[in-house]
């Protein structure tokens, strides 16, 4: 009996010692000042909206939390009724849908209380008390203040009701056993708001808030744990995210951000392109065009400031430096892939050029890219495949989609040269991985 | 918005947005309907226009990116050398079927022969894989363009 209670114990502290290793350190654990309740902070005010809507209505405040937020994208299905859910997630194990989170009583979350409202977005707790899969970043916005998720909500019942249901999800088990998430969400959501960091500036706590509560940063840039969640021992050191490489964003000066200037980061965050970094595409594409192009300058500057502070840690997948401008004439430099030059010349080289430095625009530039840079041609193909637009204040540009036009073969094949020629070190994408790419994308 | 451009050594002024990509403004606001319109996404050529002497497809490129530079279209194309010889082997090759690719197709010719004036076989793929002919003209394409470098031209 003694022995089969130490067993017991032994297993119990085995286990716990287990999950709090595998959890890691929390998002703002970096930082190490000491923490103060957010009702203590008086230096400023981190949390809420920029001065200019200080005085704004409620609704007007909670527009610009729900866009700092990003719900939509997520909750949006492209040609659907904006909020109204449908967007699949293509997951290993199934596909997830997103909610309809517009005010019909049926559907959506007309129904839901403040408290209803402040459990999902806090706690990942569904209104029937069903438990929401991670997919919906409650453990970042788990750090929002009651007063903004409330904001938000009141922004959300002030849109039409859309009566619009979600597609069942077609997770496979063990994944469709929501209850499940219980256990997950007690090891991995701290399930607690922000708290102001007393050592660092009144601009560092802004852009904390924004970074990690709202704007959800580490939700792609992060790698993920062996529990699917964020391993911030590795903060913002990138990660493939719904297929695409989410680079690296710590403060690494050769593989992260470390060595961008403050106006490339306010550029690549607010226009979606800095000059000689390229342009922002896919996820991250959308997340400037719905999210951080409405931000105000100054919560820019804050998220600069904070990102800055983000411990810098080197992606080994990646060159030290970008490689510099390709020659001018298509003989000269790399010739790798002769399949891949002939899809070039024909699809490609009227606006990249031959050099990587485009004649059209600086955004189509190809040259000190990541995306080029990577070997792993992740984004490369990913953008060939899907096309890329970003609304800039010159209009918009964009790059057709040439998933249907080319095989996966040839996809490959481009990517393969592309790489060979702009980038440090040639990618060697086979037609499998490219199929495997399309896969993976969200619709 | 008043815009500014040089076309063709002359300086044209017009009202157009500065996203407006430069066909739109050559067709449409200027009149100036040699340069044609086919895809609309870069992809087939027939816009093909020259921007400080390189081929560029104006379908895609607005005009906020185009002030202070030097355009020449179709219309003045065969005051250049490159685009005299050009035009000349053009005929005499009697390239065109239809033609509606053709002014793309010698404004990028003209371009290659001017970077390169004894474009080889891989050359000429390089420039003119972007340019496509229904008709497919390659065959007299690829022959006026080496009769336009060779000089041969009577």
């Amino acid at each position: 009996m003694r022995i089969l209670a130490s067993l017991v114990v032994i297993a119990i502290v085995a286990v716990a010692l287990g999950v709090f290793i595998i959890r890691g350190p929390g998002p703002l654990d970096f930082a190490g000042g000491t923490k103060v309740a957010l009702a203590d902070y008086r230096a400023a005010k981190p949390t809420g909206v920029p001065a200019k809507l200080e005085k704004a209505s409620l609704v007007e405040r909670g527009e610009y939390l729900a866009k700092a937020a990003d719900c939509m994208v997520c909750h949006t299905k492209p040609g659907e009724k904006d909020y109204s859910g449908g967007l699949g997630f293509k997951l290993p194990f199934g596909t997830l849908y997103s909610t309809n989170i517009t005010p019909d009583k049926d559907t959506g979350i007309g129904n839901y209380s403040d408290q209803d409202f402040l459990n999902a977005v806090q706690r990942g707790k569904r209104h029937d008390g069903a438990r929401l899969y991670p997919a919906m970043p409650y453990t970042s916005y788990t750090y929002m203040s009651d007063e903004d998720v409330l904001a938000v909500k009141a922004y959300l019942f002030s849109l039409p009701a859309v009566r619009a249901k979600a597609p069942e999800n077609t997770l496979s088990f063990p994944f469709n056993q929501r209850w499940a998430m219980i256990f997950w969400s007690a090891v991995f959501n701290p399930d607690t708001r922000f708290a102001p960091d007393n050592s660092k500036s009144p601009e560092w706590n802004r852009g904390a808030y924004l970074a990690e509560a709202l704007a959800h940063c580490g939700e792609c840039h992060t790698p993920r744990n062996l529990g699917f969640a964020l391993d911030n021992r590795k903060k913002f050191a990138g990660a493939i995210t719904a297929g695409w490489h989410a680079f690296n964003i710590s403060s690494d000066k050769a593989t992260g951000v470390g060595n961008w200037s403050d106006a490339d980061l306010i550029a690549y965050l607010s226009l979606g392109h800095a000059p000689g970094h390229g342009s922002a595409s896919g996820p991250m594409g959308e997340a400037v065009d719905h999210s951080f192009s409405q931000f105000a300058p100054e919560d820019i500057r804050s998220i600069v400031a904070y990102l800055r502070s983000v411990p810098p840690v080197p992606s080994p997948d990646l060159p030290a430096t970008t490689a510099p401008v390709a020659p001018a004439s298509h003989k000269d430099g790399v010739t790798a892939d002769a399949r891949g030059k002939k899809v070039f010349a024909s699809a490609c080289a009227s606006c990249h050029g031959w050099s990587g430095e485009s004649p059209v625009s600086p955004m189509a530039t190809l040259t000190g890219t990541w995306a080029v840079n990577d070997p792993a041609a992740t984004n490369v193909a990913q953008i060939v495949l899907s096309g890329t637009k970003r609304h800039t204040p010159d209009g918009a540009l964009s790059m057709p989609a040439f998933g249907n036009a080319y095989t996966d073969d040839e996809i490959a094949a481009v990517a393969n040269y592309v790489t060979a020629r702009f980038g440090t070190k040639g990618s060697k994408l086979t037609a499998k991985d490219v199929a495997e790419l399309r896969e993976q994308t969200a619709e | 918005m008043a815009t500014t451009l040089t076309i063709n050594g002359e300086t044209k002024s017009f009202d157009a947005p500065p996203e407006m990509p430069l066909l739109w403004v050559l067709r449409d606001i200027l009149g100036m309907t040699g340069t044609k319109f086919g895809c609309g996404i870069a992809q087939c050529g027939a816009c093909t226009v020259h921007v400080d002497g390189k081929a560029v497809r104006s379908c895609v490129l607005p005009i906020s990116a185009v002030e202070n530079r030097a355009i020449t279209t179709i219309e003045h194309v065969g005051s250049t050398p490159s685009g005299a010889k050009v035009q000349k082997a053009w005929l005499e090759a009697e390239v065109i079927q239809c033609g509606y690719c053709q002014s793309g197709q010698i404004m990028s010719a003209a371009a290659l022969l001017a970077a390169t004036p004894n474009p080889d076989d891989a050359d000429i793929d390089a420039a003119m894989a972007g340019n496509i002919c229904r008709c497919g003209t390659y065959v007299r394409i690829r022959e006026a363009i080496k009769l336009a470098a060779s000089g041969r031209q009577s």
